[in-house]
This record gives C-alpha cells, sequence and structure tokens, in this order.
C-alpha cells in the first residue's frame, strides 16, 4: 500500500510537472510528518527531471531512429553495360521499433538503402527545406 | 532501300530505343512504313531485329560513332546510311547510355521521401511536453515491390543527418 501511494504521488508530480517544493508540500495531508514530508519531497525534487527524461524517451512513437551509416560506391559494370564508372551510395539505418511496444528487449532493425546521384539530391532539397521550416518556426 | 526510306526508318527505331517502353507505338510505326514503301512486314521486322542488335551490342561496349559506323559497313550498308546511323548514334547515346544505367541492379532503391513535423503536445506520463520530433517516411523498392518505411527523429538526430547526407554528396561529386 506504501509503494502504491509513493507511485501515485510521483507519477503525480511528474504528470503535472510541479518543480516547486511548495507545490510538492501542498500534496501531502496536514497532519503528514513534517521531516518526512521534507525528506521525500527533496528526494523527489531531486529525481523529477530524470523522470521526466524516462518518461518521454519511452513515449509511444513511430519507430526511432537510432544511428546511421553510410558508404560510396562506385558501379564499374554491370550486365547492361559493360565498362563504366557511376558513384552510387548507400545508407544504412537502425531503426528500433516503439519503444512502449518492446519493453526491455527493444527490436533493432538494420536498413540498407541505395541512392543513386540524382535520388541524393533530390533529397538533400528535401532536407534543406525541412531545416527551412523548422528555423522559420524557432524563430517565431 | 532509299536514303529518304532509310532515315525514316532510323527515327522510328531511335524513338524506340529510347523510350523502350512504347513497344505497342514501335509496332504501329513499322507497319506504317512498311505499307507507305510497300514492303512487307514479316521481312521488314527480320531486318529490324538485325538492325537492333548493333545498337545494344554497341552501347554495352561503349562503342563510339566511327565504331557503330564501321560495324555497319562491314554488315554490308552502304557508306552513306551507315554514316546517318552513325549520326543519329553520337546524338541518341547520351540518352541510350543514361538508360542502360538506370537499368542496373539497385538495391532497395529509395524513390521518395515525405516528411512532417510538429510538437508532442502532452502523454499519459506527462501532461504538457513540447518538444518537436520530425516524422520521415521513406518509399523504398525492394525487388519490384514498394515498401513505406516510417521513421522518427529528433531534431539532433535531423542536423546530424543533415551533415552526414552533405558529405556523401560531396563524395559523390568527386567522384563523378
Amino acid at each position: 500500500q506504501l509503494v502504491s501511494a509513493l507511485h501515485n504521488l510521483t507519477r503525480h508530480v511528474v504528470y503535472h510537472g510541479l518543480t516547486k517544493a511548495e507545490d510538492i508540500l501542498s500534496l501531502f495531508p496536514e497532519s503528514f510528518h513534517q521531516n518526512l514530508k521534507n525528506l521525500l519531497t527533496k528526494i523527489i525534487l531531486e529525481n523529477i527531471s530524470a523522470w521526466r527524461n524516462e518518461a518521454q524517451a519511452s513515449q509511444i512513437s513511430l519507430p526511432r531512429l537510432v544511428d546511421m551509416d553510410w558508404r560510396v560506391d562506385i558501379k564499374t559494370s554491370s550486365d547492361s553495360i559493360i565498362r563504366m564508372a557511376v558513384p552510387t551510395c548507400l545508407l544504412q539505418l537502425k531503426i528500433q521499433e516503439d519503444a512502449a511496444l518492446c519493453g526491455n528487449n527493444p527490436v533493432v532493425s538494420a536498413l540498407t538503402v541505395e541512392l543513386s546521384k540524382e535520388t541524393l539530391d533530390t533529397m538533400l532539397e528535401g532536407l534543406g527545406r525541412i531545416r527551412d521550416q523548422l528555423s522559420a518556426v524557432a524563430n517565431k | 532501300v532509299s536514303l529518304q526510306q532509310f532515315s525514316a526508318l532510323t527515327e522510328v527505331l531511335f524513338r524506340f530505343l529510347t523510350e523502350p517502353k512504347e513497344v505497342e507505338r514501335f509496332l504501329a510505326q513499322l507497319s506504317d512504313f512498311a505499307t507507305m514503301n510497300k514492303i512487307s512486314l514479316g521481312p521488314l521486322k527480320n531486318i529490324v531485329k538485325s538492325i537492333l542488335l548493333v545498337p545494344n551490342g554497341a552501347l554495352k561496349r561503349n562503342l563510339s560513332s566511327e565504331q557503330v559506323k564501321a560495324d555497319f559497313i562491314a554488315l554490308g550498308l552502304s557508306e552513306e546510311k551507315a554514316s546517318y546511323f552513325a549520326e543519329q548514334w553520337k546524338v541518341n547515346s547520351p540518352t541510350l547510355t543514361r538508360l542502360a544505367v538506370g537499368q542496373t541492379l539497385m538495391i532497395n532503391q529509395l524513390i521518395d521521401m515525405e516528411w512532417k513535423f510538429g510538437v508532442t503536445a502532452g502523454s499519459s506520463e506527462l501532461e504538457k511536453v513540447g518538444s518537436i520530433f520530425l516524422q520521415l517516411k521513406l518509399v523504398i523498392k525492394k525487388g519490384s515491390q514498394l515498401e513505406n518505411v516510417y521513421v522518427e527523429l529528433t531534431l539532433p538526430q535531423f542536423y546530424s543527418f543533415l551533415h552526414e547526407m552533405e558529405r556523401v554528396k560531396t563524395s559523390l561529386e568527386s567522384f563523378s
């Protein structure tokens, strides 16, 4: 019962984003032991940002990017042309499925994608536009 | 076959080579040519088939237009007609080469990319959040099917992704 009560208290504090000692103190009933109240408040305040970050990290979300790697190859021949020198890019994205669904065993899958130079240029254009939109929003 | 007829036929051939999907149009134009010049379609088709072998082999081996011309003369075509064909070849070869390269094997080719970004307002754990997220949808060709991949990135991840992609572009450019 004690553990459950503590759990509810901490969840309430994290949910509402309470950061001031007075707010937390006011949650306790009048007859609560003074020193214990202060001690608990102090511990909660210390941990609160870590708890908030963890809650945010384990939010439901689409699969998340955890890592990426790339390499550039030169294609020298194929069954349609015997000699050529065409550069191409291989991009490997490590994607982690929704953390909330996997619990303690996150499933990370690796996706390898090939891009030609034209595709890369188009992609960079798109990424540039995203960056511009982001700075426009940030400057508002 | 007169030079005029030959040049008309060459035009039809090159149009087909540069747009290999337009098979019906090619066949229709061939039969028009046959009726206009009073040649029967069967032998015309055979001749066209053997003529087409030359550009296809030339493309594979990156032959110059002089070599294409020499090949045709060796096959018994007159000097005039061979020159005409070689000229057409020179004009069309960038397009044809690009088509051939485009047909080369690509693993999991990226076809398209869509994105949206927004702000996470709240969740069941945190009443007010206010963090920015970016969602990318990548359309990938796996074999002959298209597959959609959805990925979410945080802002710092997005900036380092952009940075890495710019490095890739520099690398690709130094090799072209």
